[in-house]
């Protein structure tokens, strides 16, 4: 992969993960119940994303064509 | 001894440590350099870098502001999580050839930065002075957080005035006297001790009212489930409040001249690590909002006085836990403002005098400028100091408004590194106009169209200016500007070529 197509998928995924803790998408995540692991939906959803955006990020990371760049 | 007593001699004995810790690290650099002051001697490794990245993310603000609206304000609070996880995102793109840059035309400020690719004395001062008091601002903050945990883990007996005075005394002398590298070792002491703690006591405060966290939250939905959403009926914050709140703080994040400033201290390879684990650090606030949400329903909000107190009330007031616990949570929210305060402080001082000082007395040697950038630290702790005393706002206002001043930099900075045509006076225009828009919201107007924060506003203002008027102005056909835009990765350096920069900021003045 390239290094301009590499960017180019960075900030689409990035972007995409990013808009799930905002309006409109939060709208899906924006509710008291059900309480998951101790935690109310809403604030269950949010950390949820900042998971999978640490797992989505690392893989990225392993794809990057620059990444021994110094 | 009473509790007040042994939880002051916590927090003296934590100034102490922090003191000795900061004052070392500057030893055995050289002291006289410039280079050392600024960026370390651009090789912070992956260590320091994440400490020092980390520290931003606990703050006064997490540590008061955070419990505070979670206890008031309940699902609005989330935006604080949200925006820390994802506001680091934009800099593994931008970071590394920050960073190039950077090191090409040796850079070490944001002023540097800007005026070195337009070459305008105007926009640097302009950049300067707004950096400078979005700093102050960010720095009041600190200082207020810092007085309210003095004043409350004393039960009254420190004042206010006086609490600022001797944290801020500390942070004063070891960024004049350390530089950033005392920074960076004062945040790894701190942080650790930081994050040990909220974990701690925000597991306990919840153990010790509730018992788990879905009881906890079980009887605050009971009682109002619309407490813990956004936008409905009964709500604290409207959606589009909520959505550009968090636009605001991520946009603005990299802008702060600390964060800024990272991209040259560091290396494009620990630049993309901190990235990656800037999420899971974020996390690690999530106990001061469970803290917060503990005292939903079982504290009435009047007798906390105000939303920021409510976490050091819980521990001296309501649950009056031992006083060595209070003293280390006092300690821990000490830490928390001060490594904000320090690197904040630091790039303060680095902004005004390269952005003010530098271009109305161009002829300064370095030994001036790092004389100068040494007396800035104190004055701009002075300013800050009035705001946190005798300015009246809670800690989370404070902040949201120097955000709003601060994002104004974004598309200045974005064109200069990708886009050719923008030009010097679209640019200056830009930031006048997105500053003047947003000051005008947070200060005149009592509402905003949408409920959308005043940044924003002064953002999309500040970029319809600046594309308006760059196609309106003469392109820019300067040699800098293809070295920033087309900047490639590993300019390999040419034997005995590369020893000095190519170019500095007065190669482009005049």
């Amino acid at each position: 992969m390239s290094v301009r197509s590499f960017r180019t998928y960075y900030i689409i995924i990035s972007t995409l993960l990013f808009s799930t803790v905002l309006f409109p998408i939060f709208t899906f995540g924006n509710k008291a119940y059900p309480l998951i692991l101790g935690l109310p939906y809403s604030f269950f959803w949010i950390i949820l994303w900042i998971v999978i955006t640490f797992i989505a990020v690392l893989i990225l990371y392993f794809i990057d064509p620059d990444k021994e760049e110094v | 001894m009473e509790h007040w007593q042994i939880s002051m001699l916590i927090m003296v004995l934590y100034l102490v440590i922090a003191l000795i810790v900061g004052v070392m690290a500057g030893r055995g650099t050289n002291k006289a350099s410039l280079e050392e002051f600024t960026t370390a001697g651009r090789g912070l490794g992956l260590f320091l870098t994440w400490f020092l990245m980390g520290g931003a993310i606990f703050s006064a603000f997490s540590f008061l502001g955070a419990p505070g609206w979670a206890f008031t304000r309940g699902a609005p609070a989330f935006y604080i999580l949200a925006y820390l996880a994802f506001s680091l995102l934009p800099w593994y793109i931008i970071g590394p050839k920050i960073g190039r840059i950077g090191r090409k035309f040796n850079l070490y400020s944001m002023v540097g930065f800007l005026q070195t690719r337009f070459r305008s004395k105007a926009l640097g001062i302009l950049v300067g002075f707004i950096a400078f008091f979005a700093c102050i601002q960010y720095l009041a903050t600190q200082l207020r957080g810092m007085a309210i945990i003095f004043n409350l883990m004393t039960e009254g007996r420190i004042a206010f005035w006086f609490g600022a005075l001797v944290a801020y005394a500390i942070v004063v002398t070891y960024v004049a006297t350390g530089g950033l590298r005392a920074a960076a070792w004062s945040d790894v002491f701190q942080g650790a001790l930081m994050i040990t703690v909220s974990w701690v006591i925000g597991i306990m405060i919840v153990k010790k009212m509730h018992g788990t966290t879905t009881e906890m939250f079980s009887k605050i939905a009971a009682a109002d489930p619309d407490f813990l959403r956004i936008g409905v009926e009964g709500s604290t914050m409207s959606t589009t409040a909520f959505t550009s709140v968090i636009l605001v703080s991520v946009i603005g994040f990299l802008m702060w001249p600390h964060m800024f400033a990272r991209s040259y201290s560091s290396n494009a390879v620990t630049i993309k690590k901190t990235v990656i684990a800037y999420p899971l650090f974020a996390l690690l606030i999530i106990p001061l909002l469970l803290a917060g949400f503990a005292a939903v329903g079982v504290v009435n909000v009047s007798a906390v006085g105000e939303s920021d107190q409510i976490l050091p009330y819980l521990i001296t007031t309501f649950l009056s836990l031992p006083g060595w616990l209070y003293g280390l949570v006092g300690a821990a929210a000490l830490a928390a403002a001060m490594s904000s305060a320090d690197v904040i402080t630091h790039s303060a001082s680095m902004e005004f005098t390269d952005g003010v000082i530098k271009n109305m007395f161009p002829n300064l040697s370095d030994k001036v400028t790092l004389l100068i950038m040494r007396s800035a630290v104190v004055l701009i702790g002075a300013l800050a100091y009035c705001i946190a005393v005798f300015g009246g706002q809670g800690v989370v206002a404070l902040l949201l408004g120097a955000y709003g001043s601060i994002i104004q930099f974004t598309p200045g900075v974005l064109s200069a590194l990708y886009w050719k045509r923008v030009t010097t006076q679209g640019v200056f225009t830009g930031i006048v106009a997105g500053f003047v828009v947003n000051l005008y919201f947070q200060l005149f107007a009592t509402t905003t169209p949408f409920e959308i924060h005043p940044g924003l506003i002064g953002l999309i203002a500040n970029t319809i200016v600046m594309i308006g008027v760059s196609y309106m102005t003469k392109p820019d056909t300067s040699s800098v500007v293809e070295s920033y835009v087309n900047d490639q990765k590993k300019t390999k350096p040419i034997k005995g070529n590369n020893t000095t920069p190519e170019a500095s900021i007065y190669t482009y003045q005049s």
